[in-house]
């Protein structure tokens, strides 16, 4: 049985139906259907604001709560937040908060290395098409079981970043102690079925002082881990997070178990198990450590051998409903892959992936620059851009509206054309700009050079397939091509 | 509380295609199955058949191939049948995928006949299926493909590709006429898929000798494309619409043209690794995607790909 999907016009029952326009939407039918799309807030409608409507307003917010509930953890103004699913599958709607990505540190580290590694976890960031992707938030993990040392380390994070922080620890003492000096809103791991009346014991005292937190249980049973939500609520403990353990030795009963839990709160409306869920990859970077390496013919060396492992876990959970993950290692080649997929999986379907057409001047171009032509597709472009900014390529880059079609998509869809080429050279008159008629062309663009030329009356120099080597492409031929372009119009 | 575990019941399956024929019927030994599910996940029924990974060789050294990649094969590139055994031998190949990229017409154009020759070299040399690639030319494939499915006989071979471009028709004649299976590739769309589908069984190509290829586009290149397709397609199937139901194919190498797989970039780390995994999370998220047939390059992401799919099956 599927949970019932509402319309826009369940919505629209609840809304003051006056189309006063307060909203900045032109009626409030119109307000509906982007509060079903989520793309505004009921904050939004101030006459909802009156007390006229407080019911309908409990109403709206009931009836829009996501199926997963969102729970943040962090500072006010650095939050990670999990959650707030809506759907299975990414093409019904889109996945709405991208996983959190964690660190490991110990807190038998030495000092200097927990700094280290807390500041690098705190300054990494990969860029890819033009977005940087960052890492989220530092798990300090109590392995010395002390809880002396737990706050210790615990104080250094704090006083060196920024970081959202997991406090993970199943010494009830330790997580007692952190709480006290914690700046920040933690989540903490975990109550398990073991310490769990004493963990909530705690918590429920702490909750008194004011003290706020997002907690993580952890049961590999779910119908145990759904009483164990029960039981918290029941103690007004609500910022919940799922971890139906993640076993190593067969990871497909984690992924299973993941499912599990999302269906269950998505398609069967399981109030219960509408929480995030929390992966932990690291435990698959320790069991590969310990020396069952399933790749040992090709990789040898344990800790590379772990951080392979340990990726594909993370990536494999990234495919799975992950909303959180826990990993240890941190070389850039482990980190990569995971932060793309991520990126992936999270971008909207419902948005084109696109950047307005136009001319872009790169570095300081002169009139005997280069042009340049290449598409709109947000990817294309930041690849584009990337490359040149690296190799200090100096240009125009007109940027062609190909629909936010890559290069050879669009050569085959028919949009990179002469037709769409002699619109952007009027419409960014490009030709004020330069003292030359000379376009230079992505590789994959050659069939439709003669296209261009016909339509433009440009010169068109096909250039190299890829857009890294355009710098050298350039060092190499630009004199050569302006100076063959010039004698020619002497002729 | 009480919970039971959500499982689904489909009114769909997935189609069983096989490859290679046994001894027992005068084939060359292996015998490969992939699809069969009757569920989309595993805590509802365990699949009866692991995903498959084969091995891509080419007829020729392939320009531009990674020294990742290469250091495994520089042994073996100049001469195919060596290059096949080694995939067997020395990495437990179930099925390997040769490209015959030689016959491209802007490359070495060899003729069918060649290609056919060393199609009948290969078959003897090992005893695993074989996919059987042209070189992408429109023109020249379905020839290829021809002349290769002839010598292959009987052995249940995958043709890669029939697809929109070229002669259609002309490949699923082949895999008719000399007992073998097609792969329906199409760009990326759900109903290009259903309809290509379409047009090879109303042709008279049986169903259950169709593989649906919708595309992998790799990690960081639209892989999200593709696994809105590859779930849509695994869906319809379950649901019951019987020109989806096709198992998938992932032609995952893809992966290794991206610039994060190949390029050295001391910024990147080590290429070594990062070339790998960046196949591996390609094919993985495929994998999860329901893809069940795997076209790949690199020995380490084939062998991770594969201990992945052995936990489907148990
Ligand atoms: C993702 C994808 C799609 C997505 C589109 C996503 C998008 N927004 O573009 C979808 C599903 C929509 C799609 C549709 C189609 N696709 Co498509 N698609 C791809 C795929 C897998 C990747 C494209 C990509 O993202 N490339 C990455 C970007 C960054 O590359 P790029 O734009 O080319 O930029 C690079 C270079 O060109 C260069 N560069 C860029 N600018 C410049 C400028 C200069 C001066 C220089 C020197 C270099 C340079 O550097 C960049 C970085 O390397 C390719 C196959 C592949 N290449 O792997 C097929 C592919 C491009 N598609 C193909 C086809 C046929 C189609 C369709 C026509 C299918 C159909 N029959 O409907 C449609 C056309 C749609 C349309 N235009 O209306 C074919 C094209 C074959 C051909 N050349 O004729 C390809 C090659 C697949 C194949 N092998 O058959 N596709
Ligand atoms: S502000 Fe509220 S009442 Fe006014 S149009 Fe928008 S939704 Fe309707």
């Amino acid at each position: 049985m599927m949970a019932k999907k509402i319309s826009a016009m369940d919505i629209y029952k609840l809304l003051p139906k006056i189309n006063c326009k307060k909203c900045g939407e032109s009626s409030c039918m119109a307000f509906a259907t982007k509060l079903q799309e989520r793309k505004v807030t009921i904050d939004e409608c101030p006459i909802l604001k009156s007390p006229k409507f407080e019911k309908n307003r409990k109403k709206l917010e009931e009836l829009l709560s996501p199926p997963v509930k969102e729970i943040w953890f962090g500072y006010e103004d650095k939050k990670v937040i999990l959650g707030g699913e809506e759907v299975m599958y990414r093409y019904e709607l889109t996945f709405f908060n991208p996983t959190a990505i964690g660190i490991d540190i110990s807190d038998s580290l030495p000092e200097e290395e927990i700094k280290k590694r807390a500041k690098f976890v705190e300054d990494f960031v990969f860029e890819r098409t033009g977005e940087k992707l960052k890492l989220d938030f530092i798990a300090l993990r109590n392995a010395s079981d002390d809880p002396e040392r737990f706050v210790k380390a615990l104080k250094i994070i704090q006083e060196n970043t920024n970081m959202p922080v997991a406090l993970c620890s199943l010494n009830v003492e330790s997580i007692e102690k952190a709480l006290d000096i914690v700046r920040s809103k933690p989540m903490i791991y975990g109550a398990t079925e073991k310490n769990f009346s004493e963990m909530i014991k705690m918590l429920i005292s702490k909750k008194r002082d004011k003290k706020e937190f997002a907690l993580t249980l952890s049961s590999s049973n779910i119908k145990t881990l759904k009483g164990m939500v029960k039981a918290s609520l029941e103690h007004g403990i609500e910022d919940l997070i799922l971890d139906p353990h993640t076993t190593p030795e067969n990871i497909m009963e984690t992924l299973d178990k993941f499912v599990m839990i999302r269906r269950s709160a998505i398609e069967r409306g399981d109030k219960l198990l509408g929480y995030p869920i929390l992966g932990l990859p690291i435990n698959t970077y320790f069991y590969v450590l310990k020396g069952n390496n399933p790749i040992k013919q090709f990789v040898e060396k344990l800790d590379k051998a772990a951080a392979i492992m340990e990726a594909r876990t993370a990536c494999a959970m990234l495919n799975r409903y992950a909303d959180g993950i826990i990993i240890h290692g941190t070389e850039v080649w482990e980190l990569m892959p995971i932060l793309t997929l991520r990126q992936a999986i999270y971008t909207d379907p419902r948005k084109p992936q696109t950047v307005e057409p136009g001319l872009y001047p790169i570095g300081n171009p002169d009139e005997n620059s280069p042009v340049i032509m290449t598409t709109n597709f947000s990817l294309t472009f930041y690849t584009v851009t990337g490359d040149f900014e690296k190799d200090g390529v100096v240009c125009w880059l007109l940027v062609m509206d190909t629909e936010g079609k890559a290069v050879d998509v669009a050569v085959a869809g028919g949009q990179y054309c002469g037709d769409n080429a002699k619109k952007l050279i009027e419409e960014t008159k490009i030709e004020e700009k330069v003292n030359h008629r000379i376009i230079i062309l992505p590789g994959l663009a050659a069939p439709v050079r003669g296209d261009i030329e016909e339509k433009t009356g440009w010169t068109c120099v096909v250039g190299t397939r890829d857009s890294s080597q355009v710098g050298e492409f350039l060092r190499k031929n630009w004199n050569k091509i302006l100076e063959e372009w010039k004698a020619k119009q002497e002729l | 509380v009480d919970w039971s575990p959500p499982v689904e019941k489909y009114k769909g399956y997935i189609r069983e295609v096989q490859f290679g024929r046994p001894k027992s019927e005068g084939g060359r030994g292996k015998v490969i199955k992939i699809g069969g599910q009757r569920t989309l996940y595993r805590f509802e029924e365990v699949q009866p058949n692991p995903p498959v990974v084969t091995f891509d060789i080419f007829d020729m050294p392939m320009p531009g191939l990674p020294k990742p990649v290469r250091e495994y094969f520089q042994d073996v590139m100049e001469d195919p049948v060596e290059w096949a055994k080694k995939c067997v031998k020395e990495f437990n190949a179930d099925m390997v995928t040769i490209h015959h990229i030689s016959t491209d017409p802007k490359l070495k154009n060899t003729p069918p006949k060649e290609s056919a020759k060393l199609m009948e070299d290969l078959l003897q040399a090992v005893d695993v299926p074989f996919v059987i690639g042209g070189s992408g030319d429109p023109k020249k494939d379905p020839l290829v493909l021809e002349a290769c499915a002839q010598v292959a006989e009987g052995e249940k071979c995958l043709l890669a590709s029939a697809n929109l471009d070229l002669d259609y028709k002309k490949v699923a004649d082949a895999a008719m006429k000399y007992d073998h299976n097609v792969l329906s590739w199409t760009i990326m769309d759900p109903n290009m898929a259903k309809d290509l589908n379409r047009r090879l069984i109303s042709h008279g190509l049986d169903g259950n000798r169709i593989v649906m290829d919708p595309t992998t586009c790799s990690l960081g290149y639209g892989i999200e494309f593709s696994i809105n397709t590859m779930i849509r397609l695994r869906l319809a199937g379950l649901k019951g619409d019987e020109l989806v139901n096709m198992p998938m194919s992932s032609g995952t190498t893809n992966a290794i043209g991206a610039r994060e797989a190949w390029m050295v970039n001391p910024e990147w780390g080590d290429r070594r690794y990062r070339l790998p995994l960046w196949e591996i999370t390609t094919g993985l998220t495929m994998l999860l995607c329901g893809v069940d047939i795997f076209m790949m390059l690199h020995p380490l992401s084939i062998a991770v790909i594969k201990e992945f799919g052995r936990l489907l099956v148990s």
